[in-house]
């Protein structure tokens, strides 16, 4: 037993280097009152060397925590995969590309004070998305869920003297403690009807016919409530649109990015090891005859984006956009989960590296927006065009990118989207998402039309980013136009990143 | 042992969970609601150690012990995120609390 | 079939000018306008090369240019062009400068990114046109969408900013729902020969085989994304607004290439890619393109602004294009193919002539004007002969297009009735009263408006250069065609060999 707890320890190596630096943070915090000016640079060590562990375990398969009565078939409570590593990959260079947001944002730079609790609770999340990406038992899902949701309902209240945040807080807090409560529900039954809590094993059981479907089906939507929370998919997305204009504006690219990564993460593992009998050699998932969850997702996935971009339409406040547009991006990044099959799995892949770029891009030149002008309304980007012409464009390009209009890397993702559909012969699902892309080109061209097309009625100092943030943009930058125009390297790494164990 | 059979205990269980759900559906001051979420997540306990003893299986029971420091953690944010509500409004109550469309 | 890198010079000549000028100061506005006319220029000396070495005999694709792009979905830079491509690439080519000119004195902001904008369309207008990928062929049909939003909207009328919104939405919606038919089609495909490819050639192979039930569907997107730039009759709205709301350059490019698009896709794509459902919808296309000639001519008629007037008779000139595509016959193909360059030529001559008066007096109201022939000879001779070309007088350009057309559908089998023809037919008459009628009232008769004594001058000079080429041009095709003719005859007949190869039992 102690072998086998030591030898998991090796592949454990990000999040036991995450919990190292968190550990760093706090005390480093305690330490040294005065200066807290280093705590980005720790933070930012800590990932770079956590990222290079994860880079490490790419191509490794393998069970961590394996109890020895699983002798017979083999699983454990962490599962390492190459899709695994793909998604920890994402969520460490998201977290990367938000602490140098958090560096010019200044509303955190504001509270110089609290910059150590601050990063420490990036850490938590982190460490809790990690965690959750590889979990394969119900345990581990619902305590890195909730180290994840313990996290970030701090972090969105984090201006506290901001009226605005505290009260997305307390919604996120509310919102969040009741789906983990139906959650765990769920898991418990679950419990009470496999007697497992691993995943591996619960699939091997409700294989047999003995399991009561009515109740494993009303489990498993409990189970979905609490992720589906997490990515903000219809109908549990109440929170999304207040929780990201009320948080400080970083922790908004954070959630709408990393946190929805490592929830879709947890639910295609949750779907694919749970519940999935045999992959065909085309790649298409056999679910077990438990319930439709095909239907489900569709049917979710539908109603979450065009609730996203309908209610996208009649928004002012960039902020409040931006978070409808990243509902109605779930939308579409389920539905590459509905397709049940490797194609699909390989757009969502490619999609969440492509949203990463842009949506943390939009929420950026946003940022460096209000730091100037103070406001986030769409009337204030009147004539923006001619006064920050390098911001304007590259507002301009993730807006594009965001819509998915080539030549820019949104439409791979979308075109992969939409392959992956069409391969299985869901032309119907296709066309809903085409008309919804048609309903987003609206809200979008229209935050072109005022920067571009209407005149400023106030005069307004120009806006010049400082070189820091021109580099960060143009990182961002590039990579959109360039996989936009050769994606090959990104649909390959996709490709190599499918695999997930076991089944 | 077992003089009680397994159903008694999931009923009261699921009562529980009706009685968290509901209360969090129609109370309006903020604390009552996280006494309804507390009462969910116990519910789910009870859930949990009926099946674990039932079972014969230790790791529901062990499950319960991480759900309750969980619980714990929960309160304790979510009370912190009350009282700095209360102070920048004065109230704890949710139909108030209202600069977004609740 | 030989190796020739002629067509990426082409395509990348208006690039590198776009992007030399970004590096241009923005108050070297001469420099800029000079510059941007120069490339145009060169643009066009560089597509007459294709033009002058073209094999009239071969119907293959020819100057073809491959470089692999997207291995995985055998995606390739893959351009050529045929009889008809070159056509329109020397269409585009020329009015390019043409409004580069004509928009000399009437954009006086930003011209530094109007001269951009301008070269970066030329250049997207030409990839669709020699575009032999159907990805790549889709990656040039929106990149256009950009520039001409900003055209419209940066530099249009009161008005631009709904106009601009509304044409990009609606074009868009075809756009995309043509992006899931490539897809479709390439996915289909697939199935038949095991692996994804974009590559039209193998594609006009493939495609025909696919199952028919599939084909409908894929030709009905395909067709609904083409008819909405064409646009056809009901689909038509974005026109009008964008059309008079764009500025002059805008309203000519949109008019003369932008549209012609439609219908080169229709011929490009819908045709040799699904012949059977072609011939099946030909019958519901062409009632909807003769529904489009008659309504366009007739709300053309009442229309008080002249900008208006002349966008509605392109409702009614494209709906002649495709009523020729969809009769399928060789006379009907030729005619419509000739059409289009027709229709580029007239219909731009009469947006440049609109565009010059409104430079003058600000007012595109019919009734404000009245007995100008005496203040503007010059002008009110350019007009007529505008006019005329449009409606289509013996002689000129406009009568060969719209004859070929009616000949050619009179005689095709797979309409199968003369009804056809007659209601076509009337649009012509329509044609010349609405024309005519909108004529009489702006230049004879007596000067009723005072104003216009002071504000009217005749055409200067650069007006002068910028009409003159466009007007060699319409006699030229209306007096020996046959220059032209020539250019599409071969591919013409190979794209109608092969839909006839296809739909044998059918109806032919």
């Amino acid at each position: 037993m102690i072998n086998e707890i030591l030898n998991s320890i090796t592949f454990i190596y990000p999040e036991l280097a995450v919990s190292i630096f968190l550990l760093i943070i706090v005390l480093v915090d305690l330490v040294f009152h005065k200066d807290k000016k280093y705590i980005p640079y720790i933070s930012l060590a800590g990932l770079v060397i956590t990222g290079i562990l994860v880079l490490n375990q790419i191509g490794i398969t393998h069970f961590a925590f394996v109890p020895q009565l699983s002798a017979v078939k083999k699983y454990g409570m962490m599962t390492i995969d190459p899709f695994g590593s793909y998604f920890k990959l994402l969520v460490v260079v998201t977290s990367i590309l938000i602490i140098f947001f958090t560096i010019a944002s200044e509303e955190v730079i504001d509270l110089k004070e609290r910059l150590g609790e601050f990063h420490a609770l990036i850490y938590g999340m982190i460490l809790g998305m990690l965690v959750m990406i590889s979990a394969s038992d119900l345990i581990l899902i619902y305590l890195s869920l909730e180290l994840l949701s313990l996290s970030s309902y701090v972090l969105a209240g984090f201006l506290k003297l901001r009226e605005r945040s505290s009260e997305a807080s307390l919604k996120y807090v509310i919102y969040g403690s009741v789906s983990s409560g139906l959650m765990l529900f769920g898991i418990s039954i679950i419990y009470g009807l496999t007697g497992s809590t691993n995943l591996y094993v619960i699939n091997s059981l409700i294989q047999g016919p003995q399991i009561n479907l009515f109740t494993l089906s009303f489990s498993s939507i409990l189970m979905f409530v609490g992720i589906g929370y997490k990515i903000s998919a219809a109908p549990f997305h109440f929170w999304t649109p207040d929780v990201y204009e009320g948080a400080p504006i970083s922790i908004t690219a954070y959630l709408s990015v990393a946190s929805k990564a490592a929830g879709f993460a947890l639910l295609i593992r949750f779907i694919q090891t749970g519940f999935t009998s045999f992959i065909s050699e085309d790649g298409y998932w056999t679910l077990i005859a438990v319930f439709d969850w095909q239907a489900l997702l569709i049917a979710i996935s539908i109603l979450t984006m065009t609730l996203g971009n309908f209610s996208a339409l009649w928004q002012d406040n960039l902020k409040r956009m931006l978070a409808y547009s990243s509902i109605a991006h779930a939308g579409y990044i389920l539905l590459g989960i509905a397709v049940l099959s490797n194609q699909g799995l390989i757009a969502v892949l490619i999609y969440f590296f492509v949203y990463m770029l842009m949506n943390i891009g939009a929420f950026y030149v946003v940022m460096l927006i209000s730091n100037k002008t103070g406001s986030e309304n769409i009337d204030d980007y009147d004539g923006l065009g001619a006064k920050a012409p390098f911001l304007g464009v590259a507002l301009a390009i993730f807006l594009i990118s965001l819509t998915g209009l080539p030549p820019t890397a949104g439409f791979i993702a979308k075109l992969y989207l939409f392959i992956a559909l069409i391969d299985a012969n869901m032309i119907v699902v296709a066309i809903i998402a085409l008309l919804n892309t048609v309903v987003s080109l609206y809200y979008y061209v229209r935050v072109l039309k005022h920067m571009y097309l209407t005149k400023s009625e106030r005069e307004q100092e120009n806006i010049t980013p400082s070189i820091g943030s021109l580099v960060y943009l143009l990182v961002l930058l590039i990579p959109i136009l360039f996989f936009g125009i050769y994606f090959t390297p990104i649909v390959e790494f996709a490709r190599s990143c499918v695999s997930l164990l076991g089944i | 042992m077992n003089t009680i059979p397994m159903e008694y205990y999931l009923l009261i269980s699921a009562f529980m969970f009706s009685v968290g759900v509901t209360g969090v559906l129609i109370r309006r001051n903020a604390i009552v609601v996280f006494m309804c979420i507390e009462l969910m997540l116990n519910s789910a306990n009870l859930a949990l150690v009926t099946f674990s003893s039932f079972l014969g299986d230790p790791a529901g029971q062990v499950f319960v012990f991480f759900v309750m420091t969980v619980a714990a953690a929960e309160a304790a944010v979510g009370l912190a995120i009350i009282i700095a509500i209360f102070r920048n409004k004065l109230t704890v109550n949710i139909d108030e609390i209202n600069i977004f469309k609740w | 079939m030989e190796n020739s890198q002629i067509l990426t010079y082409l395509l990348f000549t208006p690039i590198i000018g776009a992007v030399i000028i970004l590096f241009m100061k923005e108050s070297q506005t001469v420099l800029i306008k000079i510059f941007g006319l120069l490339i145009s220029l060169f643009a066009f000396a560089v597509s007459l090369y294709p033009y002058f070495n073209f094999d009239y005999t071969n119907p293959d694709f020819q100057f073809i240019h491959k470089v692999l792009w997207i291995e995985s979905l055998d995606i390739s830079y893959h351009v050529g062009a045929d009889g008809i491509s070159v056509l329109l690439i020397l269409l585009t080519t020329f009015i390019t400068p043409i409004t580069l000119l004509s928009s000399w004195k009437a954009i006086d902001k930003k011209i530094k990114l109007f001269t951009m904008m301008m070269l970066l369309l030329e250049a997207g207008m030409i990839g669709v046109f020699m575009a032999l990928d159907v990805f790549l062929f889709y990656i040039f049909w929106e990149a256009m969408l950009i520039p001409m939003y900003f055209i419209i909207g940066i530099w249009g009328g009161e008005q631009r900013i709904y106009a601009s919104v509304k044409f990009f939405i609606y074009t868009m919606l075809g756009s995309l729902l043509m992006l899931v038919a490539i897809i479709w089609l390439t996915v289909a495909a697939s199935k038949n020969i095991g692996l994804y490819t974009t590559n039209l050639i193998l594609l006009y192979q493939q495609a025909p085989n696919i199952m028919l039930d599939i084909q409908k569907w894929l030709f009905l997107a395909f067709f609904f994304s083409f008819a909405i730039k064409v646009p056809l009759f009901p689909l038509h709205t974005w026109l009008p607004d964008a059309h008079v709301q764009a500025p002059t350059a805008g309203s000519v490019i949109l008019a003369g290439v932008l549209l012609k698009m439609g219908t080169y896709g229709l011929i490009r794509f819908n045709l040799p890619l699904f012949p059977q459902s072609t011939v099946e919808f030909a019958p519901f296309i062409s009632i909807l393109a003769i529904i489009g000639i008659i309504y366009g001519a007739l709300v053309a008629m009442v229309q008080t602004d002249m900008k208006k007037l002349v966008a509605y008779s392109s409702v009614s000139h494209l709906g002649f294009v495709v009523l020729g595509i969809f009769a399928l016959t060789f006379e009907s193909v030729q005619g419509a193919v000739i059409q289009m360059v027709n229709h580029g030529l007239s219909t731009g001559a009469l947006f440049l002539l609109v565009g010059i008066i409104y430079e003058r007096t600000h007012k595109r109201e019919i009734a404000y004007y009245g007995g100008i022939a005496k203040l503007v000879p010059l002008f009110a001779i350019a007009l007529m002969f505008a006019s005329l070309s449009s409606i289509g007088l013996p002689g000129l350009n406009g009568f060969i297009g719209e004859f070929l057309i009616l000949l050619g559908a009179f005689q095709s089998q797979v309409l199968d009735s003369w009804w056809y023809v007659v209601f076509a037919a009337t649009g012509v008459i329509f044609a010349a009263v609405y024309l005519l009628w909108m004529y009489q009232r702006v230049v004879f008769g007596t000067v009723t408006n005072e104003k216009l004594n002071t504000e009217l001058t005749d055409l200067n000079a650069r007006e002068i250069i910028v009409l003159v080429p466009i007007f060699i041009f319409i006699v030229w095709i209306g007096i020996y065609p046959t220059t032209f003719l020539d250019l599409s005859e071969a591919p013409v007949s190979a794209i109608l060999e092969h839909v006839k190869n296809y739909t044998f039992n059918f109806l032919y």
